[in-house]
C-alpha cells in the first residue's frame, strides 16, 4: 500500500518516458522500376540502442533493402527513417551518419581491392578527416580486434574469406559505431569461417553493448539474437523477442585472445553490456513494443507539426 | 595514404590507359606551349630586329594589311628628312627573296647614302661604297647556312653578288638577313623608285610631344602611316593571323588533351562503380569523393604537363635545325607562358574532371554497389 502511495506521489521525470528508438522505419516503403517491384510496403521497425536483432526472410522478401535503407545507402519510396527519433533525409546526414554512428558489413566484403587490409580500414577513418598516424594506430588496433594484426599489410586477394569478412567488420567498427548493420555476413563463408565471424560480430556486441541488426537466412545465426524479424513479401510477419541460444566460442579456441575494445562504451549515451542485457531482459512483450513504436512515431509527428 | 596517394594507385590499375592520357595531355602541353612561343618569338624577333636596325619612328604606306605589302614612293625619304624634328631618315625595301640551296633569305635593300650602312656591326669585310652595285653583306646565319665568305658569290633573285661583308647582329631575324644596295633591289623586284618603309631617328632629347609632332606632320605629307616598331608588328595583319592561329591550334590541342582526361575518368569511375558505392556505403561524403576523382585528373595533367614541358624544350632545342627557317627563328618557352599553359591545362583538367566526379556520386550507393 505505502508503495503504491509512493509511486502515485512521485514526481515524474523525463527518465520515466521510453527512449526514442536509435532508428525507426516509420511506414517505409520501396519500389524499383517505377513501382512495378515492390521490395518493401509500409514497414515500421524500432530499433533501440544495444539490441541484438536479426531479420531473417527468404530471398526477396526485403530484409536486404531494410538493411540498406537503416544505414541510408538507398532511399525509401514513401515513409521516413527516424534516427534518434530525428527525420534523416539528406545523403549530407546519411553519409554523416555512417561516418560515426552506423557502420555495415556486406555479405560480398566490398574491400577495395588495391588497398590493403590497414589501408582498408583506414579509409573508414579517412571519411571523418582523422590525421595520418591515428589512422593508421586506430586501424592496427581495430584488426588486433579481429585478430587480424598480422595481416596489416595484405592485400584482399591474399587474405582468405573468413580473413577478408573480419577486415570489413575492422573497417565497420573502427568509428566506434552506435548501430552495426551485418547484410549476410557469413553468407559467403565456409561453416568454420561463418562461426568464427558470427562469434565476433556477437562478442563485439556484448562487448560494446553497440545495437547489432543481423541479416540472414540462417535459422541458428538469428536464433543467436535476442529479437527476431521476420520478413516476407516486403513486410515485417513476425516481429518477437527470444530467449538466446548459447553459443559455441570457436573464435575463442582458434583465434588470437581478442583485445580491448577499439573505444569501450564511453558515450554517455551508449549502454553498456550490462544496461543493454538489464533492458533486454525486461524489454516488453512484442505486442508493447509495437505499440511502443506507434508512440514514438505518434511524437514524432506531433513534434513536426 | 591521402587522396593523392589514393589517386596514384587508381591511376596505377590501368597503366596503359593512364600512360595514353597522360601522353595526350604532354603532346597537347607541348604543342600548346611550342606553338604560342613560337609566334611570340617571331613577333619578338622582328621586333628586336628593328630595335637592333635603330630607329625611333616607321612610316609605312597607310592601311596596308602588313609591313610586306605597303610601298612608298622612294622620294618619301626626303621629304621626311625636311621635317622639324627629324634628325635622319633612311628608306628600306625588304622582302622574302630566293637565293641558293632552296633558300629564302630575307633580303634588305638601303639607298648607298643610309645611315643605316653606318650600324651594320660589321664581323668581316666592309659595307658597299658609294655608287657600288652587285656587292652584298650577309647576317652571320646567313653566311654560315649557304657556306659563304667574302668575295665569294651568291645568287638572290637569280642575280649573283659578291660577297663583301659579314654582319654579326645579335637579334636571329638579323643574323639571317642579306643586305643589298637599294637600286639592285628594286631593279630585281621590279619596284623602281619605291621603298617598303622610312626609318626615322628624332633627336635623342626629344620629348613626347615632340615625337607626337613629328608624326603628325609626317602624316601630313598623305598617304602613310608612322608608328614605332611594336606597333607597326601589332597591327600588322601576319601577325595578327599568326597569333590567333596559334592561340586557337593551342586551344583545340589542349582542349583534346583534357578530353583524353575526361574519357580516362570516365572510363575509370564506369569500372569503379562499386568501388564509389563502398566508400559512399563507409562514410564518404560526395564532396570527398568528387574531390578524389578531380585529384586523379589533377594527378594525371601534372604529370602530363612534366612532360609536355620537355616536350616543348625538346621542340625549341630542334626548331633551329629545321631547314630554311630554323636560322631565322628560334623560341624559348617563357616562364609566363608556362605558367598560363599550364595553368589552362590544370584549369581545363579540373572541370573536365567534374563531370566524371558527378556522375559517380549521382547513384545511391546501395545503386552502385548492385550495378557492379
Amino acid at each position: 500500500m505505502i508503495g503504491i502511495l509512493k509511486r502515485l506521489f512521485t514526481r515524474t521525470t523525463s527518465s520515466d518516458f521510453p527512449a526514442p528508438p536509435l532508428i525507426a522505419l516509420d511506414g517505409v516503403a520501396r519500389a524499383f522500376d517505377d513501382g512495378t517491384i515492390v521490395a518493401l510496403k509500409s514497414v515500421d521497425l524500432a530499433i533501440h540502442a544495444g539490441e541484438c536483432v536479426a531479420i531473417l526472410g527468404p530471398s526477396g522478401s526485403g530484409k536486404s533493402s531494410v538493411v540498406n535503407l537503416l544505414s541510408g545507402i538507398d532511399r525509401p519510396t514513401a515513409g521516413r527513417i527516424l534516427w534518434n527519433g530525428t527525420p534523416t533525409k539528406s545523403r549530407r546526414a546519411w553519409a554523416r551518419l555512417r561516418r560515426n554512428g552506423i557502420g555495415i558489413v556486406f555479405q560480398e566484403f566490398n574491400l577495395l581491392p588495391t588497398l590493403t587490409a590497414g589501408e582498408n580500414v583506414e579509409m573508414a577513418l579517412m571519411a571523418c578527416g582523422v590525421p595520418a598516424e591515428e589512422r593508421r594506430t586506430r586501424a592496427a588496433a581495430a584488426l588486433e580486434r579481429v585478430g587480424l594484426a598480422h595481416r596489416v599489410k595484405h592485400l584482399p586477394h591474399a587474405l582468405s574469406g573468413g580473413e577478408r569478412q573480419r577486415v570489413a567488420i575492422a573497417r565497420s567498427i573502427v568509428n566506434a559505431p552506435r548501430l552495426l548493420l551485418a547484410d549476410e555476413p557469413t553468407g559467403n563463408l565456409d561453416s568454420a569461417n561463418a562461426e568464427i565471424v558470427a562469434e565476433l560480430l556477437f562478442n563485439l556486441q556484448r562487448d560494446t553493448g553497440m545495437t547489432l541488426v543481423l541479416v540472414t537466412h540462417d535459422e541458428r545465426l538469428a536464433a543467436r539474437c535476442r529479437r527476431c524479424v521476420r520478413m516476407r513479401d516486403g513486410e515485417v510477419a513476425d516481429d518477437r523477442i527470444q530467449a538466446v541460444a548459447p553459443t559455441r566460442s570457436i573464435m575463442q579456441e582458434a583465434a588470437p585472445p581478442i583485445a580491448q575494445p577499439v573505444e569501450p562504451a564511453t558515450k554517455p549515451d551508449a549502454p553498456t553490456a550490462e544496461t543493454v542485457r538489464t533492458l533486454v531482459e525486461a524489454a516488453p512483450p512484442i505486442a508493447e513494443a509495437t505499440a511502443a513504436t506507434a508512440q514514438v512515431r505518434t511524437s514524432v509527428t506531433e513534434a513536426a507539426e | 595514404m591521402n587522396l593523392a596517394g589514393l589517386a596514384l594507385r587508381n591511376l596505377r590499375r590501368r597503366p596503359i590507359r593512364t600512360a595514353l592520357s597522360i601522353l595526350g595531355i604532354a603532346l597537347a602541353v607541348g604543342s600548346a606551349l611550342a606553338l604560342l612561343a613560337l609566334s611570340r618569338s617571331i613577333q619578338d624577333a622582328t621586333r628586336e630586329g628593328m630595335d637592333e636596325v635603330g630607329d625611333d619612328l616607321a612610316v609605312t604606306q597607310k592601311d596596308a594589311p602588313d609591313i610586306f605589302a605597303g610601298f612608298l614612293p622612294a622620294d618619301t625619304e626626303a621629304r621626311v628628312a625636311k621635317i622639324a624634328g627629324v634628325v635622319r631618315a633612311s628608306g628600306e625595301m625588304f622582302m622574302f627573296a630566293p637565293t641558293e640551296r632552296n633558300r629564302q633569305a630575307l633580303t634588305i635593300g638601303w639607298p648607298e647614302t643610309s645611315y643605316l650602312w653606318a650600324k651594320v656591326p660589321l664581323r668581316e669585310g666592309r659595307v658597299p661604297t658609294a655608287g657600288e652595285r652587285g656587292v652584298a653583306v650577309l647576317g652571320d646565319a646567313t653566311a654560315s647556312a649557304l657556306a659563304k665568305k667574302l668575295g665569294d658569290k651568291i645568287e638572290i633573285l637569280g642575280a649573283s653578288f659578291t660577297v663583301i661583308g659579314i654582319a654579326n647582329y645579335k637579334a636571329i631575324i638579323n643574323r639571317g638577313t642579306v643586305m643589298l644596295p637599294l637600286a639592285d633591289l628594286q631593279e630585281l623586284s621590279y619596284r623602281l623608285n619605291q621603298v617598303t618603309m622610312v626609318h626615322i631617328n628624332v633627336a635623342r632629347d626629344a620629348s613626347a610631344a615632340d615625337i607626337a609632332r613629328v608624326r603628325r606632320d609626317v602624316e601630313a605629307l598623305g598617304g602613310v602611316t608612322v608608328s614605332t616598331s611594336s606597333e607597326t608588328l601589332d597591327n600588322d595583319r601576319n601577325f595578327k593571323i599568326l597569333n590567333a592561329v596559334s592561340l586557337a591550334i593551342s586551344i583545340i590541342a589542349l582542349a583534346m588533351g583534357v578530353i583524353y582526361v575526361l574519357n580516362s575518368l570516365v572510363m575509370a569511375t564506369q569500372e569503379r562503380t562499386r568501388e564509389i558505392g563502398i566508400v559512399a556505403a563507409i562514410g564518404w561524403s560526395d564532396t570527398r569523393i568528387m574531390t578524389s576523382i578531380v585529384i586523379e585528373g589533377l594527378v594525371m595533367c601534372a604529370i602530363g604537363c612534366v612532360f609536355g614541358l620537355l616536350l616543348s624544350f625538346f621542340t625549341a632545342f630542334a626548331f633551329p635545325l629545321i631547314p630554311t627557317i630554323g636560322d631565322m627563328i628560334s623560341f624559348r618557352p617563357s616562364p609566363r607562358l608556362m605558367a598560363v599553359t599550364i595553368g589552362a591545362a590544370f584549369v581545363l583538367c579540373a572541370v573536365g574532371s567534374l563531370y566524371p566526379a558527378w556522375r559517380a556520386i549521382s547513384l545511391m550507393p546501395a545503386e552502385a554497389l548492385r550495378r557492379a
